[in-house]
């Protein structure tokens, strides 16, 4: 079977420098956030002696990235709940229902998935001024929405295409409408994928900064990988402050990995593989 | 990175459903036998669903992707400032490529195209070693990964840290004799360290990628090839390139557009396109254009030709890889 037995720890050895060399970035920034600035100066290296929580605090309150965090929440959960619901409603009905122009739009949603945001990044921000939705919490969640909908409609469909016609069918036949099979069928079954695709868009949300830079241009609606940005100038001189912010900003990321790092890798090699 | 899926890879509605359903579709509509929804408007409702389900998609899409698109290649023939809204033919084109930070992007980008090798055959390569289970193959995806959906802003952050002048690493390489790099100062060397940055970051994307390609290969293949006597780089050359030819594919076009269109963040964070502009791309050319120069017209023509870029290295690399496949 498949076995390299042959110098394997030629190979084996330099994959795990590499597996520290992509680890150690991240230890050395939480080692980092723990010391106190005297320490730091002293020695960057050393593993700290203290768990300086002080780091942490003045990172959430006096630079208020506790305000940029909960912004990014508010933002994030209503994009992702949106995009579920929106993208569903929308596989479900690319994959199980015949209406006419039904392949020409499934074809326009995955066009629109090659649209890159830098592309239209300027005229969407004046549609956006127009419709007076910039610099809002709406606006900033609509842009999150259109900006990753394409994708989401194209993992629902293919993974609704999977499901056999005949449950839908059989529904019909119980007295569902449409939309009863919609809300108590595909919805149910649908779990799996929305369940991927919903901590992939939280993912990408979460993470975005050009979009909410272009889109929240006031320093009370940042959120925050925004927030981060700017602590770089502020604090450039208090390394330990900084690197506090960005463990705070990497936590839920770090925590969402932990637990679903198996839905996070369907997602993404979903398109991929099927075909 | 948002991933994209290979067009053709999915088929709306009919890929499981023969004709035979299409035609017990359209004789249910008049079986009085199934219970139909009641009233004219429970009807009416019943036909419009498929378009009222997907009313909110397509009014998001169009309004927000489609109608930018089009007004965006419009802009870029319109002029800024005094000019805004008057047509002004190519003027934003000429300017633009007389521009050396656009120059500079476009260089850039050529670069990008030059290092898309290496930026694939990594992953590729990690992967078949962990697909061959070399030893801790289950601790090495995990942790290759990790990097990947973390933001490009806070990657940034930390590589900022790390690689300051006075920063841990030029400290640690002084420690065994060599002289500090100013790796983000110097305009040779910024546009290197940031793109190394960014394939450090993604690589474990494309890893998943070519792993889940793995699942798919056939292992006898690999066997047989064993059995024969294969050395590690021919099995590698003529049964696992062959094999994963599709996400091959796949994983140079997305990672292409991943250089392309996600490294903003690590720029925004890392160089601000410095030093002397040395690491400027298209794409941080539209933000400073747009967010701070206020010259949308301009950025917008930027935009146009990066969207034309980012098409013709779709185009040329799916042509490519086509002929490499056919010559197999």
């Amino acid at each position: 079977m498949r076995r390299v037995r042959l110098r394997v720890w030629v190979v084996a050895v330099p994959m795990a420098a590499l597996a520290v060399a992509t680890i150690y970035p991240l230890v050395f920034t939480a080692n980092v956030a723990m010391k106190t600035r005297h320490d730091y100066i002293l020695d960057r290296f050393s593993l700290t002696s203290s768990l300086f929580w002080d780091n942490i605090a003045t990172a959430w309150t006096s630079v208020g990235l506790g305000r940029y965090f909960a912004n990014s929440v508010i933002v994030v959960a209503s994009a992702v709940a949106l995009l579920l619901l929106i993208g569903s409603m929308a596989g479900f009905a690319l994959s199980h229902l015949r209406f006419r122009g039904s392949r020409a739009l499934f074809l326009c949603f995955l066009a629109a998935l090659f649209i890159p945001f830098q592309v239209i990044m300027v005229p969407l921000a004046r549609v956006m001024a127009d419709s007076g939705l910039m610099d809002t919490y709406p606006g900033l969640i609509l842009a999150y929405v259109a900006q990753f909908l394409p994708f989401t409609i194209f993992l629902m469909t293919s993974y609704y295409s999977g499901i056999p016609g005949e449950i839908m069918d059989a529904a019909r036949i119980d007295g569902n409408t449409t939309y009863g099979v919609y809300r108590r069928i595909m919805l149910p079954i649908g779990r799996p994928a929305l369940l991927s695709v919903g901590i992939l868009n939280a993912l990408f949300c979460w993470n975005d900064v050009l979009i909410s830079l272009l889109m929240m241009p006031s320093p009370e609606h940042r959120t925050l990988m925004v927030g981060v940005t700017s602590l770089r100038g502020q604090y450039s001189d208090d390394i330990p402050t900084f690197a506090s912010g960005v463990l705070i900003a990497a936590l839920p990321v770090l925590v969402l990995y932990l637990f679903f790092q198996r839905q996070i890798a369907d997602g993404i090699t979903a398109g991929a593989t099927k075909g | 990175m948002p991933l994209r899926g290979s067009p053709s890879s999915v088929r709306p509605a009919d890929s499981g459903r023969t004709d035979k359903t299409q035609a017990g579709q359209r004789t249910r509509r008049t079986d009085p036998g199934v219970p139909a929804p009641r009233g004219i408007s429970g009807q009416r409702a019943e036909r419009l669903a498929p378009y009222i389900l997907l009313a909110p998609a397509i009014a998001i899409v169009v309004a927000f992707r489609l109608v930018p698109l089009l007004m965006g290649v419009n802009f870029s023939f319109t002029g800024d400032g005094e000019r805004d809204g008057t047509a002004v033919g190519l003027d934003n084109y000429a300017e633009l490529f007389r521009d050396p930070l656009f120059r500079t992007a476009l260089e850039n980008v050529g670069l990008l195209v030059l290092l898309l090798p290496v930026a694939v055959a990594i992953p590729g390569l990690l992967a078949t070693f962990i697909y061959l289970r070399v030893p801790g193959h289950r601790i090495h995806r995990s942790v290759y990964f990790f990097p990947a959906v973390l933001s490009p802003v806070l990657v940034g952050a930390i590589f900022n840290l790390l690689l300051a002048f006075d920063g841990p690493l030029n400290a640690a390489l002084g420690n065994t004799g060599i002289d500090p790099v100013d790796w983000l100062g110097d305009p040779d060397i910024a546009m290197f360290t940031v793109v190394g940055v960014h394939v450090w970051a993604t690589f474990g994307m494309a890893l998943v990628v070519f792993l889940a390609g793995f699942s798919t290969l056939d292992a006898t293949l690999l066997d047989a090839a064993r059995v024969d006597g294969a050395s590690l780089p021919q099995v590698i050359w003529h049964v696992i390139v062959p094999g994963l030819s599709r996400t091959l594919q796949f994983v140079f076009v997305t990672t292409m557009i991943g250089m392309l269109t996600s490294m903003f963040g690590l720029l925004y964070v890392m160089t601000s396109g410095g030093p002397e502009g040395a690491t400027y791309l298209p794409e941080y050319y539209i933000w400073v254009q747009q967010g701070e120069m206020n010259r949308p017209a301009l950025a917008s023509a930027a935009s146009t030709v990066l969207f034309l870029l980012m098409l013709v290295v779709g185009l040329a690399q799916i042509a490519l890889l086509r002929r490499a496949g056919r010559e197999h």
